[in-house]
C-alpha cells in the first residue's frame, strides 16, 4: 500500500517535472511534492470542515431558539397570536397533503416522460432534444414566476382558488424537470446488457420496461423524487399565492392551507416575536426532510436487497 | 393504485363544491369570506377572522397576503370580497370603499450603535436621494451609509414618500426589503444602516434588545402612545377595502373589525386600535 503510494507520488512529480526541466526526479522534488499532497489534502479537509461547520451553526442556531417551543402541543394545536403561540399542527397537515398532491401529480408523469425519453424515443432524436431542451428550461425557471402561473392558470381559470389542490398542482409542475432529469438518469443507467438479455428471451418491449428496466431504474427516480420532495418542502415563493395563508385544518383539498415553509417565513418576517416559532417549525422541517431522505435510503437499500436475491 | 387515488381525489373535490357555496340559513350569517392584500394587516385580520369565526360558526374567514396592491387588485377582479391595505387610499381609488380597524406608525430606525439622535427632514431627503453618502455629513461616526427601502407596492413605502415628498424613482436605495421583519433585521445587523418600519414592529423588537434605535421625527418621539394621540406625523391607517355593493357577511365582519371586542388582538399585533365612531 504504502510502495504504492510512493509510486504514484513518483509518477506525479514525473509529471510535474515533465512540465518543468526535464523527468530528472530529485530528492528535493519528491519532498516537495509530499509537501504538496498534504496541502492538497489539507484543503480540501478545510473545505468539508467549513461546510460541516456550516450546517451545525445552521443546526445550533435553529436548536438554541427553537428547542424550547417544541412540545407534544406544538405538533397537535393550531397557531395561535398570529403563530407566536400555539402549535403548527393544522400547518403540518396542510404541508403533507400538499406535498401528497404534487407528488401524486408529479411522480407518474414524470417516470413516463423519463421513461419515453430514454426508451421509447432515440436519444438524438429531435422530439427528445425538444423535451429535453424545454425542462431544462422550466428547471431554471424562477419558483415565483410558477407561483404566478399557478395562482392564474389552477386558482383562477380552473376556479379552484386559494386551495391545497392549487398549491400541491403548482408544486408538481415546478418538481418535474427535475423528476424527469433525474429519473431518465436513472434509466439511462440501467446496462444495455440487460436490454439485450430480455430481447434475447423474446419479452415484448413493455414487459421488458415493467420487469427489467422500471426496477433497475428505481435508484435514480427514488434520487429525483427525494431531490424533488426537497424542492417542494422549501418552497414559499410558489405556494403564497396559489395554497396561502390560512392557518385553518383543511377540511378538504380545495381549502387553502398554509405550508411550513410559508409559516417560517411569516413568522420570521412579517411577525414580531415570531423567531422562536419560526426556529421550531424550521427544525421540524429540517428533521421531516432529513427523516425522507433517510427513508428513502433505507427503502432503496431494502429493495435492491429484495429484487437481487428474487 | 392510481384509480383509487384519483377516485379520493375526485371525490374529495365534488364533496366540497356542493358544501362551498355561501348558503343562507336562519338568522345567522355562514358563508367563505376571502380577503388578500397587506401583509401587515394580514396577522391582525387572521386573529380577527378566528374570532369572528367562533362567534359565527358556519362562516370561514380564509385570510392570504400579498401586499396593499394586491388587496386592491383583488377586490376590485373579485377574487377577494375584501382587500386589506395599510395605507390611505389614492385619489384614483375611489371606486373603493374604505374601513380603517386601526392606526401604525412609521418610522425612521438605525442600529443603535449610531449616535445620530435625531435627522431633519431635508437630512432625510438627502439620505434616500443618495446626495448624503456619509455618516459624518449629519454628525454622525464616519462611515458610509445603507439605504433600506421597501419594495414597490408596499404601503410602508407609499406612506414614507407621502410625508418627504418624495418619488419613488428619486430614492437611491442600497437595499430594497419586502416586510417590516426583514427591515429591523438589516438594520440591525448593519451599523451604518437606515430604514423605515412599522413603529409597533420596531418598539417591541427594540424592547426584545435588538440593537436598533426609532429616531424621533419633526421632534415628536417615535412611540405607539403618540401614534394613538395622533401626535406622531407618520401614521397610517390600516384599512378593510370594498368595491360596489358590500354583501351581509362582509358588512358584519368589518362592523365586527372595527369594535371594541378586537381592541386587544390589535395590541397583541403592536398596532394601535381605532377609535372612530364605528359607523362610516
Amino acid at each position: 500500500m504504502k510502495r504504492q503510494s510512493k509510486t504514484q507520488n513518483q509518477a506525479l512529480s514525473g509529471w510535474w517535472a515533465g512540465t518543468g526541466q526535464g523527468n530528472l526526479v530529485t530528492g528535493a522534488r519528491r519532498q516537495s511534492s509530499r509537501w504538496r499532497d498534504r496541502l492538497a489534502a489539507g484543503l480540501c479537509w478545510t473545505v468539508a470542515a467549513v461546510l460541516l461547520a456550516t450546517f451545525g451553526w445552521i443546526l445550533a442556531d435553529l436548536l438554541s431558539e427553537g428547542l424550547g417551543r417544541l412540545s407534544w402541543d406544538f405538533f397537535t394545536k393550531a397557531p395561535m397570536d398570529a403563530g407566536r403561540a400555539g402549535g403548527i399542527g393544522t400547518v403540518l397537515v396542510s404541508t403533507l397533503l400538499i406535498l401528497a398532491v404534487c407528488l401524486l401529480v408529479a411522480a407518474p408523469l414524470g417516470i413516463a416522460t423519463a421513461a419515453y425519453l430514454s426508451e421509447y424515443t432515440r436519444r438524438k432524436s429531435s422530439v427528445g432534444r425538444w423535451i429535453r431542451g424545454c425542462l431544462d428550461l422550466l428547471a431554471s425557471v424562477p419558483s415565483i414566476v410558477f407561483g404566478l402561473f399557478g395562482a392564474v392558470f389552477f386558482c383562477q381559470m380552473l376556479g379552484l382558488g386559494f386551495s391545497i389542490l392549487s398549491g400541491g398542482l403548482t408544486l408538481a409542475c415546478m418538481v418535474l424537470p427535475i423528476l424527469v432529469r433525474s429519473s431518465e438518469t436513472g434509466f439511462r443507467m440501467v446496462s444495455d446488457d440487460l436490454r439485450r438479455g430480455a430481447a434475447a428471451l423474446g419479452m415484448r418491449q413493455n414487459t421488458t420496461m415493467a420487469f427489467v428496466i422500471l426496477p433497475a431504474a428505481l435508484p435514480g427516480i427514488a434520487v429525483g423524487l427525494v431531490l424533488g420532495i426537497g424542492r417542494a418542502l422549501a418552497e414559499t415563493a410558489a405556494l403564497i399565492f396559489t395554497s396561502g395563508y390560512v392557518t385553518r385544518m383543511p377540511a378538504s383539498l380545495l381549502d387553502s392551507g398554509r405550508s411550513l415553509s410559508i409559516h417560517i417565513y411569516d413568522l420570521a418576517m412579517n411577525v414580531p416575536g415570531g423567531e422562536p416559532t419560526a426556529s421550531g417549525t424550521a427544525l421540524v422541517l429540517v428533521v421531516l426532510l432529513a427523516a425522507i431522505n433517510w427513508g428513502a435510503a433505507a427503502a432503496m437499500d431494502r429493495w435492491r436487497g429484495r429484487w437481487s436475491r428474487s | 393504485m392510481w384509480v383509487v387515488v384519483f377516485l379520493f381525489l375526485f371525490g374529495a373535490c365534488g364533496g366540497t363544491t356542493e358544501e362551498g357555496g355561501a348558503s343562507k340559513e336562519g338568522g345567522g350569517v355562514s358563508g367563505k369570506l376571502v380577503l388578500t392584500g397587506s401583509s401587515t394587516v394580514a396577522p391582525l385580520a387572521g386573529e380577527i377572522g378566528r374570532r369572528f369565526e367562533e362567534r359565527h360558526p358556519g362562516v370561514r374567514v380564509d385570510v392570504q397576503t400579498g401586499g396593499s396592491s394586491r388587496g386592491i387588485a383583488d377586490v376590485r377582479s373579485g377574487v377577494a370580497g375584501i382587500g386589506m391595505v395599510s395605507r390611505w387610499l389614492k385619489p384614483e381609488e375611489s371606486d373603493l370603499e374604505a374601513y380603517t380597524i386601526a392606526m401604525d406608525g412609521v418610522c425612521l430606525i438605525v442600529h443603535r450603535d449610531n449616535p445620530v439622535a435625531r435627522l431633519t427632514g431635508e437630512q432625510v431627503i438627502g439620505l434616500y436621494r443618495g446626495k448624503i453618502v456619509d455618516w459624518k455629513e449629519v454628525g454622525g461616526k464616519p462611515g458610509p451609509v445603507t439605504v433600506v427601502n421597501k419594495a414597490e407596492g408596499r404601503a410602508t413605502l407609499e406612506v414614507f414618500l407621502g410625508h418627504f415628498g418624495l418619488k419613488s424613482e428619486e430614492i437611491e436605495a442600497d437595499i430594497i426589503i419586502g416586510d417590516n421583519q426583514q427591515g429591523i433585521k438589516t438594520v440591525s445587523g448593519n451599523p451604518g444602516a437606515i430604514g423605515y418600519v412599522s413603529i409597533g414592529a420596531a418598539d417591541f423588537e427594540a424592547r426584545r434588545g435588538a440593537p436598533l434605535r426609532l429616531l424621533p421625527l419633526d421632534g415628536v418621539e417615535a412611540t405607539v402612545e403618540n401614534v394613538a394621540s395622533g401626535r406622531f406625523p407618520m401614521s397610517r391607517p390600516l384599512n378593510l377595502v370594498t368595491v360596489g355593493k358590500v354583501p351581509a357577511l362582509a358588512k358584519k365582519f368589518i362592523d365586527f373589525a372595527r369594535s371594541k371586542e378586537v381592541h386587544d388582538l390589535v395590541r397583541k399585533q403592536t398596532y394601535v386600535p381605532y377609535e372612530g365612531n364605528g359607523e362610516k
